[in-house]
């Protein structure tokens, strides 16, 4: 009885029905609220100037998904993040886990946006392990960002010295 | 230590590629063994301290270094590269098919051999390229006598079988069916496996036509846009198909990994396709 009863805890349709007191059920119904809410209500989608100096650019994907995500940050001139958009086409969580990355790097300094981690946004969004890489990508795709950033800087750095002489 | 009643045990010689297999407790009877397995194999180790006695090793007729195992539990660390022959488990003659759905002498189903490639089971050649009518009518006669309905008068243990060898069929049928799958799968024989993370070696220009072609799609107004979408990467998804065949036919795995993981990527918008069209409607 207590088997049929257990069994009955893991399918998802009794989680709607059943009193919810084990604190593994809450993370499961929370881990479905915070992704579906990024889901349906996306912050920050959308495209920044590429060709700007101020925006990096970061594009990444995911093999065994399938998933491409760009991640796209403006960068004011004393160092800080601005403005971040993002765009993603893959599952919910992919989705989720790029949103709330343009969420966090706003706001923060460059160093402090690399400090993000993908344990960070996972755990934010209880993603379940099978889901962990979707977050993964997402710390590429800032670091990816912050990089192109950081390329643009440089060159331009280059090309003033060279203009110069 | 164990003490396990009955066992069927069977080992696996294939120049050391597969892992050992672990043997399988089948309805224990006490002192009545289940199956039988003769097995060739130049070595044979225990695993570390976990077997217990009752082990028989004789010899079988005129084979030589053929022996029984019986009521012992063991894994094998095998090294040999001859062949695996199993016995029907029920009347004990050698299985001659490969694979062997059914005994030869008393037409008894038998247990789906672990590891066996799903290309045998499906009876196709070892190859990306595939004739999916010839998989379609060997699936079909597969299932006509291996499915459950045909067992539901049979002993228990007949029902079993007949359930894992359709559903193993189900799954060949499935994995060999797709050319994604296909590519996939032959990969993973080679003991190659798709990025799980963020894909390293990726062509930047690649992903970026892979966003436009994607917002594209999201933004199509119009069932012929969505449909244009479509055609040109069917038209992708094809030359993809012939590259990846002639990358594995050369052995040339990474090549072909990377164009799967191509694939991988086209095939999902094709998905998106089909999900837009019906939106249309």
């Amino acid at each position: 009885m207590a088997a049929a009863a257990a069994k009955k805890c893991l399918s998802p349709l009794a989680l709607l029905t059943r009193r919810l007191s084990a604190p593994d059920f809450i993370t499961q119904s929370n881990y479905h609220q915070k992704v579906v809410d990024h889901y349906e209500n996306p912050r920050n989608v959308g495209s920044l100037d590429k060709s700007s100096k101020n925006v990096g650019t970061g594009l990444v994907g995911a093999p065994a998904c399938g998933d491409v995500m760009k991640l796209q940050i403006k960068v004011d001139d004393q160092g800080k993040i601005i403005d971040a958009k993002f765009k993603t086409f893959g599952c919910g969580s992919a989705i989720a886990s790029s949103s709330l990355a343009t969420e966090w790097v706003k706001g923060k300094t460059l160093d402090e946006a690399l400090e993000i981690k993908n344990t960070d946004i996972a755990k934010e969004l209880s993603l379940p392990p099978v889901k962990l890489h979707c977050s993964m990508l997402a710390e590429d795709a800032i670091k990816a960002a912050l990089a192109d950033y950081r390329l643009k800087q440089h060159d331009g750095q280059q090309e003033a010295v060279r203009a110069s002489n | 230590m164990f003490s396990v009643p009955s066992l069927r045990i069977a080992c696996l010689n294939r120049a050391g590629l597969n892992p050992p297999r672990l043997l399988r407790n089948r309805l224990p009877v006490p002192n009545a063994p289940t199956g039988n397995s003769s097995c060739v194999s130049t070595c044979c180790h225990k695993k570390k301290g976990t077997w217990h006695g009752n082990i028989n090793f004789r010899g079988l007729g005129k084979e030589r270094g053929l022996f029984y195992c019986n009521n012992a539990v063991f894994s094998l660390r095998s090294c040999s590269t001859t062949e695996v022959k199993l016995n029907c488990w029920k009347c004990k003659q050698l299985l001659v098919e490969t694979p062997p759905f059914f005994c030869n002498s008393c037409q008894t189903i038998q247990p789906p051999e672990e590891r066996t490639s799903y290309f045998k089971i499906m009876d196709c050649d070892y190859t990306f390229t595939l004739d999916t009518q010839k998989l379609q009518t060997r699936y079909l006669q597969l299932q006509r006598s291996l499915h459950p309905d045909n067992f539901s008068q049979k002993s228990v243990k007949e029902l079993e079988y007949s359930e894992s060898q359709s559903a193993l069929v189900n799954k060949a049928y499935k994995t060999l069916l797709k050319p994604l799958s296909r590519g996939l799968y032959m990969l993973e024989l080679e003991g190659m496996h798709l990025d799980e993370g963020t894909d390293s070696e990726a062509d930047p220009d690649f992903l970026l036509e892979l966003m436009e072609i994607n917002e594209a799609l999201a933004e199509a107004q119009t069932p012929e846009e969505a449909n244009r979408i479509g055609q040109d990467t069917k038209g992708k998804l094809a030359d993809l198909i012939v590259q990846i065949d002639a990358a594995l036919h050369k052995g040339e795995l990474h090549a072909a990994r990377t164009l799967l993981t191509k694939m991988k990527y086209y095939a999902n918008i094709e998905e998106k396709v089909k999900e837009k069209l019906s939106e249309f409607m």
